[in-house]
């Protein structure tokens, strides 16, 4: 049963609202009113259940009667969901050549190679929202498209959010003059206007100003950088020759562009480019536009003028979209780190508008433009992707040594990464299948990662021998033999135990020396002792009960597996002794039976059974126990005479006696 | 034309990948069998151009069989059924209709619990089949030979194995050779009445699972078995006992060995380890019954990688020409294409 349901969109609660974040569920059924318990069960899931206080005499009786429940409680965790398994899937196979380019090379400099990762990712996220679109257009069910939809806004903002970030730190930018790739990232993210700007110059008709949005999308144009459009659209209005176009026109082309390898340095671009500016402004407090507020706007847009931009930010969704052009206009110059100025600025045109909440998004750009990576994280983690982002990108910004974070002046950058990877890696170890995919990255933590790994290994449901195959060669993998030790030593416990209920039930026997088999099987994988003293037990008592040795066939060619334990190894010998007297090798078989009875491994019960053993090996034509061996046997009869009824006793003590006589005096060859 | 590789995530883990035989043109269907989730089931898929402006074809579900448990089996009877193992112990014979993909897999045949411990669950872990025969085996060690004509049990041998089975394959009609999980090979012949092995052998001194058997298209005398440690052992039946080569191959268990149906010598494997290989079989299957191997030639083996290793394991892969498919652990299934075979 599942009511819960934590993915919230990410832009709801901000900080400081940590009380709100705690949430209420009432319990459906009527069994919960009084006294309910509860308890925690593997992963992030608990049991509850009613503690009435009334004790049921008859249990039997009001076990079908009772109304009681049980309700098994946990959280929804998005990523379970079959289109995002094929992300998490992906993302992990990333994660790990993330994983190995780290091993591989640690003094040099891979920044090339992490970019390429970093795409990776991004267009790993593009496939995932690509699915996700598909999905919810065929979706008919209303709720389900809902969530689909909302699914797709958390992934369109951490879309964004990590191409940003990978322009910001990732990124080889040259000279670090970063406007270029912003643009892009606006461009990319935040298409506006560019589908009318299309369809206007495809037309290419003279008087396109009738076209309601054409003026809007010339300063979209603007706005986003893209001049060489906004020039072609204003060509397109009818008035297009009239001096004020051609001004404006003029300036637009004369703007200075910088290039790291246009041959100028900074500053003598900066001087020409205020120059330019200064030029605009003149041309502006000149008079000649305003007959034209619309190319007045843009010229006041051009010149980099606050009220300009704030005039316009009404007509977009967000100021992200304004971030580009204002850094164009402003300061297009800027390096990576000196973007703090621009989107403080952006964001603050943004408290104009009406209903704008700061919202997730909003917080976590400006966090990535002031290069407050804590910030950032902190952001992100809220995102209800169940910390898929954030350790993800935690982790590459780690790995390309971008991520410094102090907590009272120590570092704390790597504890950071790998608590989120931690927290990552035992969420998807809850999953069935996806177990393999949480220890690869509990794995890459250490020391704490494999300690983890090893606590919830063993507690994975294993219902299989394939299962407990594979994952026993996962934890081998990881270097954890003390987990494959132990969920070998369980199965075989199992399968024993398995195979003595069974035996118990019906068939006698059978049954528990088929699972004394499969556990000695079991038990020597795990070089397990007890297991195998266990299991060995079992099978001799089935023998003496039964008089079938089990798992012959395993015993034969167990080899070096039989000296795990002495009990096993007798098992092992006496099943020997079986062959040998079977194949009629009655002077081997004598010999072998007379070292184990004088092996001192023999356990109590099994005595009565070595003894007369011994009763045909005394009757042979031809003797085969010498006078020593008689004996031995002698004594050993003597030393637990209770074991054996009188009867058989006697009749064992007459064939010794018989035996001693012919043996005596001659010498049984060897 | 080189490699090429194209995966697809497909959101469950495949343990059985299978391409639908077609009769005159190149086939675009296949089966795949999940294990390991919350639920699992038999699929049928098809290649598809998805995108019009794109050449490359993505895989589209086509039905779904659910099944109570892992697959773990698949293994066809003729061109449109096959004989399904399940780990919950059931057999089952599905049938895919030749003309509409699309129908849902029809039952022909169901045996529930056909291995069991009593009352208790037991996974029946392999299966092979020939000429309509079915030679299942399970955790319990029993081996059962079903009849898929008539849907009946023929030959059941109880406690085949005092150890869980891991792998069988027919030698001849009435020659089955399972292998257990401590690599304890034994030859059935299910005309006996007796239950007891043919010829019994082991596969390396290491005592780990063989988990895989597959027998010589051409020379069915060579019996190849893949083990739990990555080795490849081959054994010439003539004279058993001992593999006439165990091979040091992949880093971790073999899961699948398949001979080119095309071409003899090449033989491929997938492995635990995420590794896909194509071996060039020439040199230990040439050689006549006297004839041994020189060392230093046994050590040029021809083995080709054809694809970067995984980081999971591949659990299966069928071929078609030159087309093989593989599935694997990251729930992905991957498409190689222009193998030279």
């Amino acid at each position: 049963m599942n009511f819960s349901s934590f993915s919230s969109s990410p832009t709801v609660a901000t900080e400081a609202q940590t009380v709100k974040r705690v949430k209420t569920f009432a319990l459906p059924d009527k069994c919960f009113e009084k006294r309910i318990g509860c308890a925690w069960r593997r992963g992030n899931q608990f049991g509850i259940y009613p503690r009435s206080q009334n004790v049921n005499k008859t249990t039997s009786d009001t076990a079908s009667k009772t109304d009681d429940k049980i309700l098994n409680i946990r959280q929804n965790i998005i990523l379970f969901t079959p289109i995002l398994r094929k992300l998490v899937n992906e993302a992990n196979g990333t994660f790990l050549s993330v994983q190995k380019l780290v091993e591989t090379s640690k003094s040099s400099d891979n920044q090339v190679e992490f970019l390429k990762l970093s795409r990776q990712y991004r267009s790993i996220i593009r496939v995932c929202i690509e699915s996700l679109q598909e999905a919810a257009e065929k979706e008919t069910d209303g709720l389900e498209k809902n969530t689909l939809l909302s699914y797709i806004t958390i992934f369109y903002s951490i879309e964004c959010i990590w191409h940003l970030c990978e322009i910001l730190y990732i990124d080889i930018i040259p000279g670090e003059v970063v406007l270029p790739f912003l643009l892009e990232w606006v461009r990319f993210h935040f298409p506006c206007h560019e589908q009318t700007a299309a369809q206007l110059l495809e037309a290419c008709e003279r008087g396109s100003e009738d076209h309601p949005e054409y003026w809007d999308t010339v300063i979209g144009m603007v706005v986003q950088g893209r001049v060489d459009v906004a020039r072609a659209l204003l060509k397109l209005h009818s008035t297009a020759d009239a001096n004020e176009f051609k001004l404006v026109d003029n300036s637009l082309r004369s703007m200075p562009v910088y290039s790291v390898y246009g041959g100028i340095s900074t500053g003598e671009f900066t001087i020409s480019w205020k120059h330019w500016q200064a030029e605009c402004r003149s041309k502006l407090s000149s008079g000649v536009l305003a007959q034209t507020p619309q190319l007045e706007l843009i010229m006041r847009l051009m010149t980099g003028e606050y009220s300009a931009f704030e005039s316009i930010r009404t007509k977009y969704s967000s100021w992200f979209d304004m971030l580009g052009g204002w850094l164009l206009f402003t300061a297009p110059w800027a390096r990576r780190r000196e973007l703090g100025a621009a989107g403080a600025a952006c964001a603050a045109l943004a408290a104009g508008a009406p209903a704008s909440r700061a919202s997730r998004l909003d917080v976590a750009v400006r966090a990535l433009l002031e290069g407050d990576l804590h910030q950032l994280i902190h952001e992100i983690q809220q995102i209800s992707d169940n910390g898929w982002f954030a350790s993800h990108l935690t982790d590459m910004l780690y790995h390309c040594g971008k991520l410094q974070i102090l907590d009272h002046q120590t570092d704390v950058t790597s504890r950071l990464r790998d608590s989120l990877i931690l927290e990552y890696g035992s969420l998807l170890m809850e999953h069935k299948s996806l177990w393999s995919v949480g220890l690869s990255y509990l794995s890459f933590c250490q020391p704490e990662g494999p300690k983890r790994a090893e606590l919830l290994l063993e507690r994975l449901p294993i219902d299989t021998e394939a299962k407990a195959m594979r994952v026993i060669a996962e934890a081998k993998k990881y270097g954890l033999v003390d987990v494959a030790q132990s969920i070998s030593a369980v199965m075989g416990a199992r399968r024993l135990g398995a195979g003595g209920a069974a035996g118990a039930g019906g068939a006698r026997g059978a049954g528990g020396a088929r699972g004394a088999g499969a556990a000695l099987a079991w038990g020597a994988r795990a070089r397990c002792r007890a297991l195998c003293a266990r299991a060995a037990h079992a099978a001799l008592r089935a023998y003496c009960a039964e008089r079938a040795l089990p798992a012959a066939d395993l015993l034969l060619s167990a080899g070096a597996a039989l000296l795990i334990d002495d009990t096993l190894l007798l098992l092992g010998k006496y099943c020997d002794f079986h062959r040998l007297y079977k194949n009629r090798e009655f002077r081997k078989a004598a010999k072998l039976l007379i070292s184990l009875i004088t092996s001192n491994i023999v356990p109590e019960y099994f005595w009565s059974t070595l003894l007369l053993d011994t009763l045909p090996l005394l009757e042979t034509d031809e003797p085969v126990l010498s006078a020593d061996d008689t004996y031995e046997i002698m004594l050993c009869l003597e030393l637990r005479s209770t074991c054996l009824s009188a009867e058989k006793a006697d009749l064992l003590r007459l064939a010794l006696a018989r035996n001693l006589a012919r043996t005596a005096l001659i010498d049984v060859d060897e | 034309m080189p490699l090429d590789v194209q995966g697809t995530f497909v959101s469950q883990k495949i343990n059985k990948i299978r391409w639908i035989p077609e009769d005159y043109v190149e086939t675009k269907h296949f089966f795949t069998g999940s294990w390991d989730d919350e639920e699992n089931s038999i699929k049928v898929w098809s290649f598809e151009f998805i995108n019009e402006e794109e050449d490359v074809e993505y895989p589209r579900q086509l039905s779904e069989y659910k099944v109570d448990g892992d697959v773990t089996d698949i293994k066809f009877l003729d061109k449109k059924s096959i004989a399904v193992s399940v780990s919950s112990g059931d057999v089952r014979i599905l049938e895919i209709s030749a003309y509409d993909r699309q129908t849902p897999l029809k039952e022909v045949h169901t045996w529930k619990s056909l291995h069991n411990f009593s009352s208790e669950k037991c996974s029946c872990t392999a299966l092979d089949t020939l000429e309509g025969d079915v030679a299942s085996i399970g955790e319990d060690g029993n081996v059962n030979i079903l009849n898929s004509r008539r849907g009946d049990i023929t030959r059941s041998i109880k406690g085949a194995d005092s150890c869980s089975l891991h792998a069988v394959c027919f030698i001849k009609l009435n020659e089955v050779i399972t292998g257990n999980i401590r690599g304890h090979m034994k030859i059935w012949d299910t005309r006996s009445a007796n239950d007891k092995p043919a010829a019994a052998f082991l596969l390396a001194g290491d005592d780990l699972a063989a988990t895989c058997i597959t027998r010589h298209p051409t020379q069915p005398h060579i019996i190849l078995a893949g083990s739990e440690s990555g080795s490849v052992a081959v054994w010439d039946l003539r004279m058993n006992q001992f593999p006439t080569s165990l091979l040091n191959a992949h880093a971790a268990g073999v899961t699948e060995m398949h001979f080119h149906p095309e071409n003899p010598n090449k033989l491929l494997t997938s492995s635990v380890s995420g590794e896909i290989w194509d071996w060039n079989m020439d040199m230990l299957t040439k050689k006549g019954l006297e004839e041994y191997v020189p060392l230093e030639d046994k050590t040029t083996l021809n083995v080709t990688s054809l694809m970067p290793a995984l980081h999971k394991a591949i659990n299966s892969l069928h071929c078609d020409r030159g087309r093989i498919l593989c599935g694997a652990d990251n729930e992905a299934i991957y498409l190689i294409k222009n193998l030279k075979y």
